[in-house]
Formats: structure tokens, sequence, C-alpha cells
């Protein structure tokens, strides 16, 4: 019964029911670690990042490098695919006596349970905490939600775009004269799964000292206003309501994004007068730095407007990538705005490893961000493509519990397991 | 600090100079780990940073830098830096945010802080990591922003592209580097002798992993998303009658209680409009109508007629509608320190028995020196009084 054999956390298991994307990506961070994650998914009700059904396959998808001529929707959503690296995917249908009998039987082999459904639904199904104490006394439970296990609107639902406006988020994201927005994808779902990924750690740290498990209960309102907390804090000790800076600083000029040359953009900020004045110098603008509007940080910030024109004024004729790298050279704090093509193709992060080819026995072979850290002893590291739906349930029912060849057939028969629509 | 905490007995010398690492250490800090700041003569940079109360103090310091003694110590100076040497020898972690180049000229390289002290756990965070090109690199939230992918799709069309609101890329590298470090513990429990390691943080790399969904989505399209042309109901807030809300539905049951609630029954009732994927190829029939009928909402009335409902939806608040919201009050998401300060916001996650500790505001810069330099450093009290003579610590 052995896991993985890298990283720092190699030797604990979680059983997970995680979802979605902010449990799903803080059990695919335990899992680059070195956990082992057995996914189990709720045949019957999927993960909603598997996306519908019915939903048609771009052509793109079908044909990719090393795509499987029989693609499944549910097994090629880039969604799914993109947050759960390293994971062992089974599928239990979780309304059916027997699909919860085989869950409660695999969690003593687990050191660790995360769910991301609605708070009642766990009671629901009859395991919640309480329940998975009397079947392991030190078994760890991490439940993320929307608005957490209590309060009154625990039962009410959420996702990141809707938990982004109502955390405060939005209110902080958008142009200095524009409406309040929300991310360009449900930010929030990832800054839950980070807390998440925090949260089991201290619980496994706590286990190991104390042999006491415990109950993790995380809102993801509330991580989102943790992120955010400079703002609440300012409310609370100054009376001040943040509004939207855009791209701007509280205190640095210039701290802006500003149009390079074919369509391109450049992000530039100086946050010491030896940057302002290395950037003043290789602007050939040194005249800046007598300029009385310009001359040290708070005369920029007073005059930010007009710095921002002059700033444009010179940017617009440069070349992206070149800029970025002479002013980077400089010490100059400037990169290029890279699109998502561009960031999968990034020579730095490719040669560090955090990009990486992952090959997929359906969707094919696509770079994917990999591991966003580098132990010097205790390597974490992709090791495995996101699983296809219930590509583990006969492997991972053998090995931990026995499960032969005859009764998996009738735990499919029964529709206890399997994969795609469930009818 | 805190005698409950799953981090007890855990030493960690804060010599970050960055929000992320700062916000690392305040993880540390909270969860029970005795955390010491060692911050040079003009203090953490983090106190400079706007905005400020009455008084002066800055309310990002407030935020990230409690829970922890400070000592003022001046690493320039050979007898600060052999002081912070001492300490880090007697540490479990070392928390720190110096780009590689300037921790190699003072002599802090993981490899010689190891020799001195072979379980130390060494964390750098920096803007692009220990390694590669970028490595000297100065960066910041918005430059990560735009290396990540995140800029490129944040804001609108025809406009530029947007950063995440307020220092994203800090709290999440340092989230990621609090939970690397007890990870690193977690690991070096299990040796003995008690192996310490490096690890190394880049907040470029952790924003983009935030950055995966939209990164791969983009592959299996075959081009980069863009930002949107427009923010209509489908995409984001839009405008009610105080204000925004969004009404970003998923599940087929929050389509048709919404448009009930909105009295669109044709668009409830019609089973084409279940699916996400129909809905958005056909925003266009559906997002007019709906928004003139939201428009005529308070957002608050909406959201509760929705959570009787039990549908998503995000009235936009602000941070004083925040401080008021009453389920955030009865959760008692809002406290003060044990020590008296305003209410603070958090934490992020509620732990059943080692919940995060908020003892104390943020130190006085050196308002702990001496106790620091005799706890952290184990210095004779002789050689302490020369240290804060010489102007090496203070």
């Amino acid at each position: 019964m052995t896991g993985p054999r890298f990283g720092p956390l190699h030797g604990y298991r979680g059983i997970v029911l995680t979802q979605a994307w902010a449990g799903s990506y803080a059990t695919q961070i335990l899992g680059m670690l070195g956990a082992e994650i057995i996914q189990v998914e709720f045949h019957g009700r999927p993960d909603s990042w598997r996306g519908a059904y019915d939903r048609p396959i771009p052509d793109t998808v079908r044909d990719a490098p090393g795509a499987s001529a029989n693609q499944h929707t549910w097994n090629v959503n880039p969604n799914y695919n993109s947050v759960n690296l390293n994971k062992q995917c089974i599928t239990l249908n979780l309304t059916h006596p027997d699909g919860v009998e085989i869950f409660k039987r695999l969690v003593p082999l687990a050191d660790f349970v995360v769910e991301n459904f609605a708070p009642r639904v766990i009671g629901n199904l009859g395991i919640d905490y309480d329940a998975l104490r009397q079947i392991k006394p030190d078994i760890i439970l991490c439940s993320l939600s929307a608005f957490g296990n209590n309060g009154p609107w625990r039962d009410v639902p959420g996702i990141g775009g809707t938990i982004e406006p109502i955390s405060g988020m939005s209110a902080l994201l958008g142009y200095e004269d524009g409406p309040p927005l929300n991310s360009g994808q449900m930010y929030p779902d990832a800054a839950a799964g980070l807390n998440g990924f925090a949260g089991i750690v201290t619980a496994l740290m706590h286990r190991e000292m104390t042999g006491e498990g415990q109950y993790i209960d995380l809102s993801m309102q509330e991580a989102s206003l943790a992120f955010i907390g400079d703002a609440m804090l300012e409310e609370r000790m100054t009376g001040n309501v943040r509004v939207r800076l855009g791209n701007r600083h509280m205190t640095f000029a210039p701290h802006g994004i500003y149009a390079a040359a074919d369509g391109n953009w450049l992000a530039l900020a100086a946050e010491t007068e030896a940057q302002w004045a290395a950037l003043s110098g290789i602007a050939g603008h040194e005249e800046w730095l007598r300029d009385a509007r310009f001359g040290v940080n708070e005369a920029r910030k007073a005059n930010e407007d007009a710095l921002d024109v002059e700033i444009g004024a010179w940017v617009a004729g440069e070349e992206r990538d070149s800029l970025a790298e002479q002013l980077s050279q400089a010490g100059v704090m400037a990169a290029a705005v890279l699109d998502a093509h561009e960031v999968a193709a990034d020579k730095a992060l490719r040669d560090r490893g955090f990009i990486v080819e992952v090959e997929h026995p359906e969707a094919g072979v696509h770079p994917q961000s990999g591991v966003p850290v580098r132990f010097s002893d205790t390597r974490a590291k992709v090791e495995r493509h996101a699983p296809l739906q219930g590509q583990h349930t006969q492997e991972v029912l053998e090995r931990f519990l026995g499960v032969e060849e005859v009764e998996y057939q009738d735990l499919l028969k029964r529709g206890v397991t399997g994969a795609g629509p469930s009818n | 600090m805190n005698k409950s905490g799953a981090l007890n007995g855990i030493r960690v010398i804060d010599l970050s100079t960055s929000v992320s690492g700062a916000w690392c250490a305040r993880m540390l800090a909270d969860f029970g780990a005795d955390v010491a700041l060692f911050e040079g003569p003009d203090g953490h940079p983090a106190r400079h940073l706007a905005p400020f109360d009455d008084a002066g103090v800055s309310v990002i310091a407030e935020y990230v830098l409690t829970n922890r003694r400070s000592a003022i110590v001046d690493i320039e100076q050979p007898s600060g830096l052999d002081a912070m040497r001492l300490a880090a020898g007697r540490a479990d972690v070392l928390v720190c945010s110096m780009l590689p180049g300037d921790m190699k000229s003072l002599g802090l390289d993981f490899t010689s802080l190891r020799g001195a002290n072979p379980k130390l756990i060494v964390c750098s965070i920096t803007p692009h990591g220990s390694t590669g090109a970028r490595s000297e690199h100065p960066g910041n939230d918005l430059t990560t922003a735009a290396l990540s992918g995140w800029a490129s799709i944040n804001g609108l069309a025809d406009r530029p592209p947007l950063k995440p609101g307020g220092l994203q890329a800090s709290y999440c590298a340092g989230t990621m580097a609090y939970g690397s470090i007890v990870s690193a513990l977690l690991a070096r429990r299990k040796q003995d002798p008690m192996p310490g390691q490096f690890i190394d943080i880049s907040e470029l790399e952790v924003m983009a992993s935030t950055f995966a969904p939209a990164l791969l989505n983009s592959q299996y399209q075959g081009e980069p998303q863009a930002r949107k042309a427009k923010i209509d109901m489908s995409t984001g807030p839009v405008p009610v009658r105080d204000g925004h809300f969004a009404l970003t539905i998923s599940r087929p049951h929050f389509w048709r209680d919404a448009m009930n609630v909105l009295g669109l029954d044709d668009l409830a009732e019609d089973p084409r409009w279940a699916t996400s994927w129909y809905r958005r190829e056909h925003a266009d029939e559906y997002v007019d109508r709906a928004q003139a009928k939201l428009a005529d909402w308070n957002k608050m009335d909406l959201f509760d007629t929705l959570a009787a409902l039990r549908v998503i939806a995000g009235p936009v608040l602000e941070t004083n509608e925040l401080a008021d919201n009453v389920h955030l009050r009865a959760r008692n998401f809002f406290r003060s320190p044990d020590t008296g300060g305003p209410e603070y916001p958090g934490p992020a996650f509620k732990m059943g028995e080692t919940p995060a500790q908020l003892v104390r505001r943020a130190p006085r810069p050196g308002e702990h020196s001496g106790r620091v330099l005799r706890e952290f450093a184990g210095l004779e009290d002789s050689v302490i009084d020369a240290l804060l003579a010489s102007g090496a610590a203070r």
C-alpha cells in the first residue's frame, strides 16, 4: 500500500471529495508535495469542472498532439484537468447506501478528508465530522464552502463569481473611473485553495504533536477577505473605504501598465528614487529628474496623471520585451504583460521546471502550470496527469479494500460506481 | 507566544523585507510559532507603505507584522550580521525575501546557513525565485500580475490589462510559503537527526499556479483567453439600483429560480436555457432583458430573496458594508488583538483545535531588541549593550 515516494508530505494520504476549483486546487498542491490523493467523485453528480456531458468538444482538443480518437467531454475539460494533477479518481454514488459504505471503509486509511460541498450535504450523506470521527478518531476534515459552516448565510450557495463581489474583492478590482469588476477567472477559489492547503498541513502538524485530529471550517468569503485584509483593516483603523486604483499603487509612482509598440503591453514601476533615476535615463528623459512634478516619489504621486501621460508617450514607441529586459537589468520593476500562451511558452518558467508538458490519455500533450515551490531535499513534482473519471476505481478498491473483479462488476452494474452519464 | 498552537516550540527568524515574507511569518506566528522580526534601521519596508492612520502608522504593516517581537539589527554592519547569524544557528525556520545575489553577498546563502545549523529550514520568497534568468530582477504585485497571465485576462478588451486588486501575489505567495514550511517541518520530524532544507518560492510561479485553469483553457481552445469586450451579467457585476450585483449562474435550478424572481417566466421555463454553454452562446437573447429587471432591485433585497431560494448571488460590498455584515459578525470574523488594538479581519480559515491566535498588533521597530538578542541569538547582556551602543542594534 505505497503511495508517492517524493516530496515532504509523502506517507500521508487524503481521501477527498473535492470538486470544482478551490478544494481541488488545495488537494492538488498536497499531491504535488507527495501526499497520496484519492479523489472520490460523486457518481451521478459529477464534478462541475468536468462540464456538462453534452457540451461540444472543440476541434482544437480533438486535433491536439497525442489526443485520443475516443474523447469523452468529462475527461477533456481544461478546468478539471488543470487542478487535479497527481490524483487518483474513483467514483462512488453517495446517494446509494453501498457507495457511502465503501467511502466509510476508506476513511480509516486516510490522514485527512477534504470536501467542498454546500455545508448541509455531508450531514445529509451521513459523513460529517462527527460521523467520520466515529470511524477514525484522529481524522482531519477540511470543509471549504462559500460562507462557512455556521452563521445566517451558511446554506447560501456560492461560487468564485459571487464570492468575489460579496467578499469585497470586486470593489477593489477595476479602472479608477470604472465599475467594480470580477477577475478574468474566479480568483477567490484560488485564494481559498491555497488556504485550504495551509490549514491541512497545520492540522497534520498538530496531529503529529498530539495525536488529535480536527475540523477545519474554511469560508471562501473569509479567505478572500483575508487577502484584502489590509483594505478591511484600513476601514477599521481610519474609516476610509478604499476605492479602485486601476494599476496604481497607494504609495509609489509610476506604477502602471502602458501600451507598447505592436499592440503589446508593458508593466513598470519605480519604488525607489534609484529606480526612477534609472528609468528616466533609459527613457532618455533625464529632465524628468529635474522636473518639480516628478523629482521625488511624493511629487510623482501627486502628479500621477501627468506622469502617466509622459511615460505612456515614451513606452508607446518601444518594443515590449527588449524594454522590459533593459529596465529589469537596470534594477527597475518592469515586465511584459504576457497572455496565456506566452506564459505557457515562457523560457524562464520552463527552465525552472514550473511549466511542464503533461500527457493526458484523452486530451493529448499540453503545457500546464506545475509546482509553485522548490524544495532542495524533498522535491515536489508533477507525477500524474489529471485522472480520467473513475480511472482508478477498480485499482483503489482492490488495493485498499480487497474488492475483486466479480464484486467490482456488480458495483458497476448496480450503479454504485461508474463513469459518464449514470443512466 | 501562543500556548495552544500547532507550531508551538518552533522558533522563526523573520528576515523578510516584503509583504509576502511578512505574511508568511504572520501565519507561522498565528499558529503558535515564536517569531522574531529582524528589521533594519529603517524598519521593515511595509512600515513605509500607505495608507497610514492619524498617528502615521502603516495599515499594511499593522496587518502583516502582528504577533511577533521586533529587534532592529543592522545586518550591513559586521557585528549585527554576526548576531543575526547566531540567531539563525539556533532557529528552526528563517524567512527571507532578499534577492539571491544580496543573500550571497551577505554570506547568508543556504549552504553556509546549513553549515552552522543543519536543522534550519530557510524559505526564500522572491519575485521570480532564487534561480533562473529573472532571479535578480526586482518585481512586485504589478509585474507578477503581468508575467503570470492574470493582467491579460483582467479588465476590458479596449482598455489596458489590469492587475488584481490589492496585494494578491504577496498574500498568495506568503500563504504558499507558509504551507511549504509546515510541510518541511513535517518531513523534518520523520528523520533523526532532523534535516533542514531550502525552500524556494517564486511569487510569479505562485500566481501562475493560480492562473492554471485559464492557461489550460487557452491551450484547449487554441487561442489565449482574452479580456472581455464588455461586462454583462454573464461575466461580472452589473448595475442595480444601489450599486452592483453579480448573478453569475451555474446550476440549472439557479437559472430557473433567478429568472422567476426577475419575472422572466419564459426564460425560466424553457429547458434549453438550463445549460451554461447554451446561455453563453445565446447571451444576447437574455442579457439585456434580465439586466433591465436587475436595475430595479436593491442589492441586499435581491440577495436575500435569492438566498432564501438557495440561488448563488453576489452583491458588490465595500469594506464599510463588510464591517457591518450580519453573517461575518455572527461568525466572529472580526476580532481585536488580545492585548488591544483595532478590529482585524480574519483568520482565513477556522481550525477547531488550534485556531489562529491574534495576540498582539505589530510591534514598534526594535520594541524587543534586547530580549530577542538574548533569547534568539543567545547573547550575554554585555554583548547586547555593546551592539546597542555601536548602533548595530537598536
